[in-house]
């Protein structure tokens, strides 16, 4: 028995002792000779577990699903029965068309600050369908998306700022193709190689996109440093640096028809979504689809049997690139503000923890991690003023469930990064995935 | 640095910049070299190193003292077993059974590894820079070695003294000894490697553990060097060694070494032109110029597609 589970003790102690003094220790630097000590701080780490409860509650629970379903097979009942399987065909047939008037007629019945919400969830949406097409359909990793969202957004915000008129209309259509031109020039000279550099070069763009738009900045304090060019350039493109900047009025979403600006923002979100899921799912059953989802599972293969791999390769990814810049101009329009913090890191990991969690290369997957990924902490967020709003939840629930409620939104990325390395272990077909997709991942 | 000519100072703060980006590439090409993986993750080990230095520090000063050299060197030895622990940790979780897998699958969950690391640290430590205690880098920090006109820190020395020495020692390991032999063969086979007798996980998790102990030490310098501890260090310096070994042809030991010292000098250079803040832009542009020119590296051969 005990040698069944001596690699998962051993395992388990080695961590503790590598987590132990982040954990249970604080710094305690001592000011007067500039020196460094630590202090025992055993409630440091028990509120770090604390916190987390809510998700061992769920991580087990969801265990035991699994525990149980094995026991019992209920997927493989569900499987069997023909009147659900043909129920699943007639809805999966019908089901997206269906959705239409119902998303759309939303804009009418939620409040305001609801469809503010909704509108992110739509934009991250886009951004997953968009990176969907690199990652999981061509099977190319990309890990500095938000550059290009990043672009999308000041691209609109340079262009409204220098014309005097210049809508979020007339910036959706122009930032897919500047987009998708920056995503070819991007591709170019990294999609003729194999290998990773993809995911590093999108890295560094990203990376260098988000300072370029904070150092270019009129007002700099130190623009003595600057060479004549960059001065020139920071004149006529003036970024504000790290303030970001203030769209005009009349560029963002505004009273149109008898709406809202923020119901017209939820609306035009969820036309251009509806309308790029229909063209990415027509695109992925052509033959373009088909050779992405060739180089995918081996590209040597598709180039001898005449895919234009690169070629075919460059196309996924200007797409994606394009669908994220209007995703940017969306923001832009929805938020009448742009800075540089829409292009960091963190902001791709969501999005590609999106994709992942939902099942790469499946399109409504993505959509379905966006939502999760954006609504999950939102509403865990509302979810202890709410039980204090009602005088039955507040005496049932204890107060530090509650407070754990509140503190986990900042434990988003720590759990972002442990679905990710869970998800690739256990279910690397993501959650709306098929079995054959788990196969492809699996095994070269 | 007041004193000097400007162009030797930019060379000398360029070369021990390199010299730093060369401990980190190294730990980035010696996996690439055996696995053909990157090492997402590499950054984050280096992170690790370098609060895992400032708190054994900490407790050895709790425990007997302030003692400059002893605490130092004691402090640099936990991180390389701290930082080791957490690069085999890292080949034990996201890496071991993913190796067979589609290549998406390791490289999405070393990031997976690389967001919780870099969340963890930021969560249980501080969100904001920690200082290095300068109690500890003083005396090398503000000693100098007058040079050709300029004052060349003793850290500085160091640094670049420890970047040729590992250099060589690594060098030497792969080329001439039989566990170098038995590292070479796993990266060309790891099928036949396992069938002649190499313990080929083993092999592996010793390039990790290796690697991540290289990563320590550079966290320690960077840490005395820029004086700022903080939770995405590891992320910035990761992205630019990982140019480095890129720029030097990677999966080769004397390339990431070379890459990183140009990468240093060109930062250096930047600096002077426009300003501290343009290093990721030309870093990047870098990067661009050599993939679009010379897509193997400075020094990498060809090598022809496995299928």
């Amino acid at each position: 028995m005990l040698s069944r589970w001596r690699p998962y003790l051993l395992g388990i102690a080695g961590l503790a002792a590598l987590t132990f003094p982040f954990l249970w220790l604080q710094l305690a630097p001592n000011f007067t000779n500039d020196t460094v000590g630590v202090t025992w701080a055993p409630m440091h780490g028990l509120q770090f577990f604390g916190d987390l409860s809510p998700v061992f509650v769920i991580a087990f629970l969801i265990w035991l699903g699994v525990q149980l379903n094995r026991r019992f097979g209920w997927d493989q009942a569900l499987a069997a029965n023909a009147t659900w399987q043909q129920a699943g065909r007639a809805w999966t047939h019908y089901w997206a068309w269906g959705t239409v008037p119902l998303v759309l007629s939303c804009t009418f019945f939620f409040s305001a600050s609801s469809l503010s919400l909704f509108t992110t969830v739509g934009i991250y949406m886009l951004l997953a369908l968009g990176l969907n097409i690199t990652v999981g359909m061509t099977g190319l990793l990309v890990l500095g998306y938000a550059g290009f969202y990043g672009f999308g957004a000041y691209f609109f915000a340079l262009a409204q700022q220098n014309l005097p008129y210049f809508p979020w209309w007339m910036a959706a259509p122009l930032a897919f193709f500047f987009g998708g031109g920056v995503g070819y020039l991007l591709g170019l000279p990294c999609l003729r190689l194999r290998g990773d550099y993809l995911a590093i070069v999108t890295l560094g763009f990203a990376e260098a996109f988000r300072e370029l738009m904070r150092n270019l900045s009129n007002d700099d304090t130190d623009s003595a440093s600057h060479s004549a060019f960059l001065q020139g350039l920071a004149h006529i493109f003036d970024t504000g640096g790290d303030k970001g900047i203030i769209l005009n009025e009349s560029a963002k979403f505004g009273h149109v028809a008898g709406l809202t600006g923020g119901q017209l923002s939820y609306l035009i979100t969820a036309l251009v979504l509806f309308l790029a899921v229909f063209l990415v799912q027509r695109l992925y059953h052509s033959p373009v689809g088909r050779a992405w989802m060739a180089i995918r599972e081996n590209e040597v293969a598709a180039a001898a049997v005449g895919v234009p791999v690169v070629q075919m390769k460059l196309l996924a990814f200007s797409l994606s690139a394009a669908v994220a810049a209007v995703a940017g101009v969306l923001y832009g329009a929805q938020n009448g503000y742009v800075s540089p913090d829409i292009c960091a890191f963190r902001e791709s990991i969501m999005v590609l923890a999106m994709v992942i969690l939902g099942g790469l290369g499946n399109t409504y997957g993505a959509l379905l991690g966006a939502a999760l990924l954006d609504l999950v902490p939102e509403y865990l967020k509302l979810l202890p003023t709410y039980i204090s709003g009602s005088p039955t939840l507040s005496s049932i629930v204890p107060m530090f469930v509650r407070d754990s409620l509140q503190n986990l939104s900042d434990y988003r990325l720590l759990l972002f990064g442990a679905v990710m390395v869970l998800m690739m272990l256990y279910r690397p077909q993501g959650l709306l995935g098929s079995r054959r997709r788990k196969t492809e991942m699996l095994h070269k | 640095m007041s004193s000097g000519s400007t162009l030797t100072e930019i060379l000398i703060n360029g070369i021990s910049r390199g010299s730093v980006y060369a401990l980190v590439a190294l730990g980035y090409t010696m996996v690439y070299g055996v696995l053909g993986m990157i090492n997402f993750a590499h950054g984050e080990v280096f992170m690790i190193g370098m609060f895992a230095c400032v708190y054994a520090m900490g407790l050895f000063s709790v425990a007997w003292g302030d003692h400059i050299a002893l605490n130092l060197g004691l402090g640099i030895l936990v991180a390389m077993i701290f930082s080791a622990g957490y690069g085999y940790a890292n080949e034990r979780i996201a890496y071991r059974r993913l190796r067979k897998a589609h290549v998406l699958a390791p490289l999405t969950s070393a990031i997976g590894i690389s967001t919780f690391l870099q969340y963890f640290i930021f969560l249980t430590v501080s969100k904001e820079k920690v200082n290095f205690p300068r109690f500890y880098s003083d005396f090398l920090t503000s000693h100098h070695v007058h040079f050709i006109g300029v004052d060349i820190t003793y850290l500085q020395l160091a640094i670049f003294g420890l970047t040729l020495v590992i250099m060589t020692g690594l060098y030497v390991l792969i080329n001439h000894t039989r566990l170098g032999i038995a590292l070479r063969a796993t990266a060309q086979d790891q099928l036949m490697a396992s069938l002649v007798g190499i313990p080929v996980d083993k092999i592996i998790a010793f390039t990790f553990i290796l690697g991540s102990a290289l990563a320590a030490i550079a966290g320690v310098m960077v840490a005395m060097y820029t004086n700022v501890l903080v939770f995405d260090a590891g992320y910035r310096v990761g992205l630019k060694a990982f140019t480095a070994a890129i720029l030097g042809g990677i999966g080769n030991v004397p390339g990431a070494v070379l890459g990183a010292m140009i990468l240093g000098l060109t930062e250096a250079l930047t600096t002077l032109a426009f300003g501290s803040e343009w290093d990721d832009v030309t870093t990047f542009a870098m990067l661009m110029l050599v993939l679009l020119m010379r897509p193997r590296g400075i020094l990498g051969e060809r090598v022809a597609d496995k299928v």
